[in-house]
């Protein structure tokens, strides 16, 4: 008996749900087709209005930014004509634009290594005109020297040192050669001047420095 | 390394530069620091000669380098406090005297006053100054003793020219400041 | 010829002045900022080294001309002329007696004070390198004909070209002075050629070189020997040879009204260099002979 009623109620009960079920199937599926459609439309046009401002220099978007939002959309699919000429152009357009950026930061680069390269013997330089001024005897001094002029194109490279910038032009002292002062700094036992301006050649060696006094 | 030295050789043409002429104020203190650095470094230079502790050779390269300072046939006059007499030596005489002097230990020092002259112009447009420095000299014997001391006032004429120079294709105006004459008196105070 | 010094140095022995000399001493060192204590002191090796007399020492004439004028503090660095400092009037006042050889004026204050008053009133007075009426007197030793003798060169500035240089303006030398001695008046009338003696073609002009001692006698009254070429002509003889050099002084005749000399004291203590060592008033109207012997 018990078994009996519990079998009526789950036929009733798949009934019920087998008959419910059928009939909001049909209306869901139509739904999501129209809701479907509803977001590919906005996809489209969202996507055409982006391309087009992006065409149009019209975004506040950054060039990382702008390949970011084209490839989302690329990955959309659309397989919409207005959507993939509108890319074909932007692609080119942002092909130009991240040339031309990977060329300045290129320069940049350039730029910046190009000062390191002039600070860093500048700093080099400088320390080793102390370390020469404060050697503990000539050996060390010596020593010093010999590893400063390694910088040099040679030993005969012009040393200019600027007394005075008064008047609104330099008045130098008498020019010298880098060995010859990398030796006054040895006897003198100190170091007067700074470093005001190098030049290299392309081998990075330098060629002509420009002292200012302290 | 020719080409650099060919740069280096020095272009002259003396007196014609118009920056010479006028010197305002800060400039000519910038000349004076210029030439009393010279000076300076003659103090430095006379120091390391006289020290005992200082080697042969290394006391000879030194000696190279003060008589670079001076002008050819500088002359140095030397007068104790007892008499007029000045006894006269070329620049590395006088070094190689000071080298040899027969002293066990040597002190040398250099009194803070320096005292720098106004410069003039000689009749060639050069100008001439002359720095006043006083040194304490004192040499002990073997015994540790005081031998002998002195304090002399140091009157040591400077030359400063204007000349010009090209290097690295541009023109470099630059004063060149060479010493000349020397007188060495001694002062009364001990 | 040469004009008679006016030498006052007296030997004072006297405690009593001798410590106000110190004192007033003292206080134109503080004036001047220099602090005799030991301010300005340098420890080198074992020794201290007390740099107060060097400071106050005038070590070079161009520091006395700096120092008379002004133009430096008392450390000696130069004072930028768009500096207020620069040639002070009050500042001139109260550094000048530095100037003076205390020894000599320490003694005389009035005279000193007077100076002062004078040079630092409205029309200032100042002394330039390149303004002339000063002059170097050389002291020096030569050879004459074998024995040593003391010879005087005076020197002045001149300008040439670009700049200046010191020249040679006159010679004092005892043997050229005893060459030329003040004749008497009465003497000299008695020593002339007659106007007629043109007639007899100067048959009597033998007489004249009798007496060389007084040959001049026998020129024009303008007549002024000229010291400085016999000592060319010696030199270039090879009569006089040069020795060296003993002493070396300054005469300045460039402040209005007022002469003195400059001199070297080379002793210790805080007033020495080149100091002030014979000020005489002298108006304008009688330099003129004392300055003919300096620039003939």
């Amino acid at each position: 008996m018990k078994n009996k009623i519990t079998t009526i109620v789950l036929v009733l009960l798949a009934t019920f749900i087998t008959l419910g079920g059928t009939t909001s199937c049909k209306s869901k599926k139509r739904l999501a087709k129209e809701a479907a459609e509803a977001e590919y439309k906005a996809k489209v046009a969202e996507a055409v209005r982006d391309l087009t401002a992006i065409l149009d220099d019209e975004t506040p978007w950054t060039l990382e930014e702008k390949i970011h939002r084209v490839q989302t959309i690329k990955d959309w699919n659309l397989q919409n004509a207005e959507v993939d000429d509108l890319l074909f152009q932007v692609e080119k357009k942002l092909a130009r634009e991240r040339a031309q950026a990977e060329q300045e930061a290129e320069e940049a680069r350039r730029i910046q290594e190009a000062q390191l390269q002039a600070q860093q013997p500048r700093n080099v330089l400088e320390t080793n005109f102390s370390r020469i001024a404060s050697a503990s005897n000539t050996t060390q001094a010596n020593s010093i020297i010999n590893e400063t002029l390694k910088l040099f194109a040679s030993n005969n490279v012009p040393v200019l040192i600027i007394i005075s910038q008064a008047g609104g032009f330099n008045d130098y002292d008498r020019p010298t050669t880098i060995e010859n002062y990398l030796n006054y700094v040895k006897d003198q036992k100190v170091s007067r001047n700074k470093v005001n301006e190098l030049k290299f050649n392309d081998d990075g060696k330098i060629t002509e420095v420009e002292l200012i006094k302290k | 390394m020719k080409k650099i030295l060919a740069i280096l050789a020095i272009v002259l043409f003396a007196g014609t530069a118009m920056a010479q002429d006028n010197l305002d104020f800060e400039r000519k203190q910038a000349i004076d620091s210029l030439a009393l650095e010279k000076v300076r470094d003659l103090s430095k230079y006379i120091k390391i000669v006289g020290s005992k502790e200082t080697a042969w050779s290394e006391a000879n390269r030194v000696i190279d380098r003060a008589e670079e300072l001076f002008m050819i046939n500088a002359e140095i006059g030397v007068s104790s406090i007892n008499s007029t007499n000045i006894k006269y030596y070329k620049v590395r005489p006088y070094f190689e005297h000071l080298m040899r002097l027969n002293y066990d230990r040597v002190e040398i020092e250099w009194y803070n006053i320096e005292y720098v002259s106004d410069l003039q112009r000689q009749p060639d447009g050069t100008y001439v100054g002359v720095i006043t420095i006083f040194q304490t000299f004192r040499g002990y014997d073997k015994e540790g003793n005081l031998a002998y001391k002195d304090t002399t006032k140091k009157d040591i004429t400077v030359y400063v020219k204007r000349k010009e120079t090209q290097i690295g294709g541009r023109m470099i105006g630059f004063w060149d400041v060479l010493l000349g004459d020397m007188r060495v008196k001694e002062t009364a105070n001990k | 010829m040469r004009r008679k010094k006016i030498e006052v140095r007296s030997k004072k022995t006297e405690d009593g002045r001798q410590k106000t000399r110190f004192t007033v001493f003292l206080f134109l060192l503080l004036l001047l900022g220099v602090d005799a204590g030991s301010v300005v002191a340098q420890n080198i090796g074992n020794y201290r080294m007390d740099e107060t007399h060097l400071y106050a020492m005038t070590k070079q004439m161009g520091q006395f001309i700096r120092r008379f004028n002004y133009e430096e503090d008392q450390f000696g660095n130069q004072i930028n002329p768009k500096d207020p400092a620069y040639r002070n009037r009050k500042k001139r006042q109260q550094s000048l007696a530095i100037l003076f050889d205390q020894e000599t004026y320490g003694n005389q204050p009035d005279l000193q004070r007077f100076f002062i008053e004078d040079v630092t009133s409205d029309d200032s007075t100042f002394m330039t390198f390149l303004g002339g009426r000063w002059y170097s007197e050389v002291s020096a030793t030569f050879q004459y004909k074998g024995k040593d003798v003391s010879l005087i060169m005076i020197l002045g500035i001149e300008k040439e070209g670009l700049g200046s240089k010191w020249v040679l303006n006159n010679i004092y030398f005892s043997e050229f002075n005893k060459l030329f001695p003040k004749g008497e008046i009465t003497e000299k009338e008695k020593h002339f050629l007659h106007p007629m003696s043109h007639e007899l073609d100067f048959m009597n002009i033998y007489k004249i070189f009798k007496e060389p001692e007084i040959i001049e006698y026998y020129a024009s009254k303008n007549f002024q020997p000229d010291y400085l070429t016999l000592f060319f002509y010696e030199i270039k003889r090879g009569n006089l040879i040069f020795k060296n050099v003993d002493s070396v002084k300054f005469h300045v005749f460039q402040i209005k009204d007022w002469y003195f000399e400059v001199s070297w004291f080379n002793r210790s203590g805080n007033n020495a260099g080149w100091l002030i060592s014979n000020l005489i008033y002298l108006p304008e109207k009688d330099k003129k002979d004392l300055i003919n012997f300096y620039e003939p």
